[in-house]
């Protein structure tokens, strides 16, 4: 099994690529202990890991997009530490579809995730030489934190019929129409977030190379930011893909579910940007990485932080 | 440029073909599916009960009767995705409707099923959901090789994009707006939770958690996190617009909810195919009243009266200058449409 790091710049890449290092990078105290407990359920059942990839980019947010210039120096930093090199990108308007192909003309022989079924296109017509890779937002699987969680314990009680439970541990990718189809468009692995209600991976044998994210998995996102207000007139607030200042980089929002109607008053959400994140419990983690180790799933994505990542290079 | 009215059942056909309806757009959730999969898993974006009807009979009885009014009727087997377990269900529920009951349109969403109905050379047109996420001409040019008929664009496309993909690919698509009632806080493709009952939709759940600021900037003064407390709360405001102002109504009993009326004109002039008015599961009366209100200003708009004055009529019509020059209950930002700018 392959492990991979999401980076958010080449200064990432300068010191150690150890779990210890990496899971100390995110700045949030109420993220911390999330990253704490990812890299010690991980060292309890691998051991160290050797990152041997590494992904950059974002998937939620156009305005994310890194500049020419970052893009080609994380590049080059991951290849002289003999890194692979994947490029996650977002769904994106016509105007994002025209930075996109700026971006991807830099990439050569490198992995590229779609959350668009316009960048597939783009990528099947001009840039043949990158590889396609399903992202996780077009795996459409609910995971709604609030009550998916409670779907998955209802399987020993019985509240919930089998054959319930049973698709929403699914999604599309266990027909085998889809995965031939997905073949057809040369699209060469799928990416995946570890749903709270579990994850039935029966479809992983059938040849299609499956990633998955720890320990932040999305909830929602929009192209309306609720952080980007802040610098806007109250009338002109919350305009979809309205121009930002890039706030999503000092401002993360804690939801606390405390008015659940279930026992699971204790979860929290995580709003970062646009986009909305849960966080792995200690058992979804153990139970990502049993199936991990049964060698169902082909690589392992370690976020060091939330997944909404400005280019060092462009923060600075 | 059409007027889509939703619809749940025969009752409704006859007040809505009255008042202006030109399409009518539908659910149905057989017996079959909720017994197997109950309320948990919604085969078409709308809870089971109240939403959609229930048998093929009164399905095939208001398609009859609407074709009888020269009206076509639309199904919805829109949820995000399909398992192998369902699909042969929905193929099969998607043939019975196109060959049996005679609907004219099948609106899709999965890619898996799409493909599935493609290859079925059904009578049944193809419409791509919304829940698609057709966000640029890139994703119109590669959805093409389906053979749909039309596209649903999202609500959160501007008019200037909306122009672009009209002008991109227009030519061989048609192209479907948004034009009344429900709004949606996320990317509806993109929002991976429920509206079950027992939670309710997450955008508006959250106006009710406990909130917790953390900031990586400068140090977070008291003054500074007022300023993030206020956004919230304008954050907070607009979901409650974009919720039908809190499922409310005007005193004449008009609906609340996000609108696009100021934007008809120029949806006209663009040559977007149909204006969708949401909401299957609302009540008789609301479905009337939306239907006239967009009636009344398509009208208008193809009578060629000036865009101004077809604003100033849409303004009149929503009753409530106030909640027009809020800002949060546009589907789409039209110059000239708020009195604040």
């Amino acid at each position: 099994m392959e492990w991979c790091v999401h980076i958010a710049g080449t200064e990432d890449l300068e010191g150690e690529l150890s779990l210890e290092r990496l899971a100390g990078m995110e700045p949030s105290a109420k993220l911390q202990p999330s990253l704490e407990l990812t890299a010690q359920v991980i060292q309890e059942r691998f051991g160290s890991v050797r990152f041997t990839r590494c992904t950059f980019g974002t998937e939620f947010c156009e305005h994310l997009l890194p500049s020419p210039e970052a893009l080609e120096a994380v590049r080059s930093a991951a290849r002289e530490r003999g890194l692979a090199f994947t490029f996650l990108t977002p769904y994106v308007s016509d105007s994002g579809i025209c930075k996109l192909r700026g971006l991807l003309r830099l990439l050569d022989g490198d992995e590229v995730v779609f959350s668009d079924w316009g960048v597939l296109r783009l990528l099947r017509q001009e840039f043949p030489r990158l590889t396609p890779v399903q992202g996780r937002l077009l795996n459409k699987s609910l995971r709604d934190p609030r009550v998916m969680g409670v779907y998955g314990e209802t399987e020993t009680s019985g509240l919930a019929p089998a054959a319930t439970l049973d698709a929403l541990r699914r999604s599309n990718l266990d027909s085998e129409s889809y995965t031939r189809f997905l073949s057809r468009m040369v699209v060469a692995g799928i990416e995946m977030d570890n749903l709270p209600q579990g994850n039935d991976l029966g479809f992983a044998g059938r040849g299609m190379p499956l990633a998955v994210y720890l320990p932040f998995g999305f909830i929602s996102t929009s192209r309306v930011c609720l952080a980007a207000g802040l610098h806007y007139r109250k009338p002109d607030k919350f305009q979809p893909g309205a121009p930002c200042r890039h706030e999503c980089q000092t401002h993360l929002v804690e939801y606390a579910y405390t008015n659940s109607p279930f026992a699971n008053r204790d979860q929290k959400f995580y709003l970062k940007g646009n986009t909305y994140f849960y966080v792995h419990t200690a058992a979804m983690l153990r139970s990502l990485v049993g199936q991990a180790a049964e060698g169902r799933i082909a690589r392992l994505v370690f976020q060091p932080r939330l997944p909404m990542l400005q280019a060092h290079e462009e923060a600075a | 440029m059409k007027i889509l009215a939703p619809i749940r059942a025969y009752d409704e056909l006859e007040m809505l073909a009255a008042a202006g309806a030109e399409e009518l757009f539908c659910g149905i959730v057989p017996r079959e599916w909720m017994e197997r999969y109950t309320g948990a898993i919604w085969l078409n974006r709308r809870s089971p009960k109240g939403g959609s009807l229930e048998t093929y009979d009164e399905l095939k009885r208001l398609v009859e009767a609407a074709h009888g009014l020269h009206l076509p009727v639309f199904t919805t087997l829109n949820a995000p995705y399909y398992t192998a377990e369902q699909l042969p269900l929905v193929v099969d529920l998607a043939r019975r409707l196109s060959d049996e009951v005679g609907v004219d349109a099948l609106i899709v969403t999965d890619i898996n099923l799409l493909l599935r109905l493609s290859e079925e050379k059904l009578a049944a047109d193809l419409h791509i959901s919304s829940v698609a996420a057709t966000l640029n001409s890139e994703a119109v040019r590669f959805l093409l090789d389906f053979g749909p008929k039309r596209i649903i664009l999202p609500r959160s496309l501007t008019l200037e994009e909306i122009a672009r993909i009209v002008r991109e690919v227009g030519d061989r698509v048609e192209i479907e707006v948004f034009m009344l009632n429900d709004g949606c806080a996320f990317e509806e493709g993109f929002c991976a939770t429920t509206h079950h009952h027992s939670v309710g939709a997450f955008c508006s759940s959250l106006s009710e958690m406990r909130a917790e600021f953390e900031w990586g900037g400068p140090v977070l003064t008291r003054r500074r996190e007022n300023w993030l407390r206020r956004n919230l709360a304008d954050y907070r405001e607009w979901v409650w617009y974009l919720n039908g102002n809190g499922c409310g109504s005007t005193p004449k009993g008009l609906p609340y909810g996000p609108c696009g009326l100021c934007a008809i004109p120029d949806l006209l002039r663009l040559g977007v195919a149909s204006l969708k008015i949401v909401g299957r599961e609302a009540s008789p009366l609301k479905k009337l009243a939306s239907v006239k209100m967009v009636r009344d200003i398509v009208d208008r708009a193809r009578a060629g009266t000036p865009k101004l004055q077809v604003i100033d009529r849409a303004r009149a019509l929503r009753e409530t200058p106030e909640h027009c020059d809020s800002g949060y209950m546009c589907y789409y930002q039209v110059d000239g449409a708020r009195k604040t700018r």
